[in-house]
């Protein structure tokens, strides 16, 4: 084998600039697979960080409480006996937080908008303020300049509310301005609170475009809740992975603890009035999600880079194929002196074979290598780069306000692999052909 | 001199000088407020509707209104702009269904829907209900320009489905009309204003009596300045109308 791959190293360097050629475009394709792979986990992580900060936790237990069967209220009713069965019963915990949530309408002296309320308990909040940054003035005033203003954790004074730059910049209003928070109780009355902004926050992509934070203090009386009552309890867990297995196990426990669990539908929780409303029960029922649910209307980004991304693949694939194949076939054309030279001084049919697998099987180890430590270069220039994002288009389809690829290591090494393997296979008709040239028609060709 | 003076004011701030009327009275004006706008029969109109918001291009409806207060039933059906024409709303068995023609699709509404979006809402279309939804309470005999009103606030009665659980109505003490009304939010912020510069009447044959409707009504939205919207009634007809006007069915067929 030793041998064979001497051989094989030394008909690839007697070939330069054909293996040059072949070897630049296996590279380009490693390249390209790279960075399009890094940027499509980007916008996985970017949803996932988005949607885990602002929208959900990895695990959610939400639900509904009906007065009427055809009345729901998106709440948890006995917060504090959900929150200890969750706390008492959920392997990998992180930690547990609560929120409530609602809709409404936040009215500035210039303009309003309809956002998602969530009422959040400042003590509870420490990833959230990890996460959150302020914005700069420039983000949202007119000629504004890049110094911030505000703190984050004023949101634990009653009737402040926190906003994110795009809205400040509709609304025309910054820190320290009072807006109107209109919302109908749950009773379906109409209520407002007059709030201060207290905060300005950096745009989070898309998710943040609807999210406005205000105290819980402020949703209970917008809202009219009782004491014990949340929107939904969030579960934070050590690996995320974990969290359909979590969900399910979740599950089952709040069934034998006699509480009413609805069938999990994968949709946020505001995509479930009309079914709830149509079913005939009434009283509480728990439902449990996980993060990716409750974003599900973003997921036709990841959706289509996926499917941008297979289909350039495919079609890169294909044309390396050809591309192997027929400078394989060509190189055993051109050998077959040298080929029926070997056959004759006793080298069999499959070694010859393996001699030209191992030739393109080589090149697409090297190839593939240095296209995917290029990828990985340029991904980390880009990234450290901090391009902004200026156009509304790229940040929605992006779901970020920076450009953002994640290189994970698994799946550079796998693109490596992969496309080596596509490769050596793309080589195995010529090199069948090679080692099944007869040693008569390769001497014939010698004479 | 000083005694004197001191005997008049004491007059004037005694509670007979002051002497609001008591809740029964009150709610029985209401009850008179309500009468005069009901129909035992059927009730059917035109309407125009106009929303002006700040910023923004001035939005024009036309429909019908269809209304059967026996039956707490009312149809709201827009027959202009093109775009807007075959979209309607149907309350039954106090529950108010939305039809979009462009989808072929019902959907239930709540009670305090914005009809097409502007400030008004199905209350300003549909019949007169404060004394039943309200408890009164006196605030002021008042003069309204020229008129003298009586000032009252009313507060929701409990688990009733109103919009505004504190309104307060300015009532014509000579006509009996709502001439002013204001509505707050629980918080107790002024939401809106509303006024119903005139009046009209018609002769109910199965009423037996005259009913009277608000010809216009100027609604200020006084959150979100300068959005205002105006209705304007018409054509208000009182006959019996078809069973089937308060179907889905018949909107659909409308729509079509």
């Amino acid at each position: 084998m030793r041998i064979l791959l001497l051989i094989a190293l030394r008909n690839l360097l007697g070939a330069r600039r054909r293996s040059a050629l072949l070897g630049m475009a296996v590279g380009m394709v490693t390249l390209i697979l790279v960075l399009m792979l890094s940027l499509t986990k980007g916008i996985e992580d970017n949803l996932i960080e988005g949607a885990t900060t602002l929208s959900t936790g990895h695990v959610n237990v939400a639900g509904f409480y009906k007065s009427t069967p055809g009345e729901s209220i998106p709440v948890v009713t006995r917060l504090s006996e959900v929150r200890k069965i969750v706390e008492e019963n959920t392997p990998g915990l992180d930690y547990v937080i609560d929120r409530s949530r609602g809709w409404g309408k936040i009215i500035s002296d210039t303009g309003s908008m309809q956002v998602g309320l969530s009422g959040i308990e400042a003590a509870q909040e420490d990833r959230f303020f990890e996460k959150v940054q302020l914005a700069p003035l420039s983000d949202y005033v007119e000629g504004g300049n890049d110094t911030t203003e505000g703190d984050l954790r004023r949101i634990a004074e009653p009737n402040t509310v926190l906003l994110f730059a795009a809205q400040a910049k509709k609304l025309e209003v910054r820190v320290g301005d009072q807006i109107t928070v209109q919302t109908e109780t749950f009773g379906g009355r109409t209520n407002t609170i007059d709030a201060t902004i207290i905060a300005v926050a950096r745009d989070q992509g898309l998710l943040s475009n609807w999210s406005v934070f205000v105290p819980r203090s402020a949703t209970t009386e917008l809202y009219q809740f009782g004491p014990d009552t949340t929107g939904a309890v969030w579960i934070y867990l050590k690996d995320h992975r974990d969290a359909e297995k979590t969900m399910e196990h979740l599950r089952t426990v709040f069934a034998e603890k006699g509480f009413g669990v609805m069938d999990h539908e994968p949709n946020p929780f505001w995509m479930k009035f009309e079914t709830v409303q149509g079913e005939d029960w009434t009283g509480q029922k728990l439902d449990l999600t996980v993060w990716r649910d409750e974003v599900n209307f973003l997921t036709y980004v990841l959706t289509g880079f996926n499917f941008i991304t297979t289909l350039l693949l495919f079609v890169l694939v294909v044309l390396i194929v050809i591309g192997i194949s027929n400078t394989m076939w060509n190189a055993v054309r051109e050998r077959t002196k040298e080929i029926g030279t070997m056959r004759a001084i006793g080298m069999s049919g499959t070694r010859v074979l393996w001699l030209i697998l191992l030739e393109a099987l080589l090149l697409g180890v090297i190839a593939t290598t240095l296209g995917g430590l290029l990828g990985v270069i340029i991904a980390t220039a880009i990234n450290a780069a901090n391009i902004e994002l200026h156009n509304d288009a790229f940040r929605a389809i992006l779901l970020a306000e920076k450009v953002r690829l994640s290189v994970h290591a698994d799946q550079v090494v796998m693109a490596i692999l992969g496309l080596t393997a596509i490769t050596g296979l793309a080589a195995i008709w010529p090199a069948r052909r090679g080692a099944t040239i007869p040693p008569v028609t390769a001497i014939q060709t010698v004479e | 001199m000083w005694k004197s003076l001191a005997f008049a004011l004491f007059f004037a701030l005694s509670p007979a000088a002051f002497a609001a009327p008591s809740t029964a009275e009150m709610t029985a004006w209401l009850k008179i407020v309500d009468d005069r706008q009901e129909n035992n029969g059927d009730y059917q109109s035109s309407f125009f509707l106009e929303q002006k918001e700040a910023g923004k291009s001035d939005l024009v409806y036309q429909g019908e209104i269809h209304r059967r207060d026996a039956d707490d039933k009312l149809v709201i059906l827009f027959t202009k702009p093109t775009a807007e024409a075959g979209k309607g709303y149907l309350r039954i068995d106090n529950n108010l269904f939305f039809y979009d023609p462009t989808v072929g699709k019902w959907e239930r509404r709540t009670e305090r829907e914005r009809i097409g979006g502007t400030s008004s809402q199905r209350q300003d279309f549909d019949q007169s209900r404060l004394h039943v939804e309200f408890d009164p309470a006196y605030v002021a005999e008042e003069k309204l320009g020229q008129y003298a009103v009586h000032h009252m606030k009313l507060t929701a009665k409990p688990a009733v489905d109103v919009a505004y659980p504190i309104v307060e109505v300015w009532v014509d003490k000579s006509t009996n009309n709502v001439l002013k009304r204001q509505d707050f939010a629980l918080s107790g912020k002024l939401m809106r204003t509303t006024y119903y510069p005139k009046w009209e009447k018609a002769i109910s044959a199965t009423k037996k009596a005259e009913v009277y409707y608000p010809k216009e009504i100027r609604i200020y939205d006084e959150v979100i300045k300068g959005n205002q919207t105006t209705v304007v009634i018409s054509d208000v007809k009182l006959s019996a109308q078809e069973d089937a006007t308060f179907t889905k069915a018949w909107l659909e067929a409308r729509s079509r």
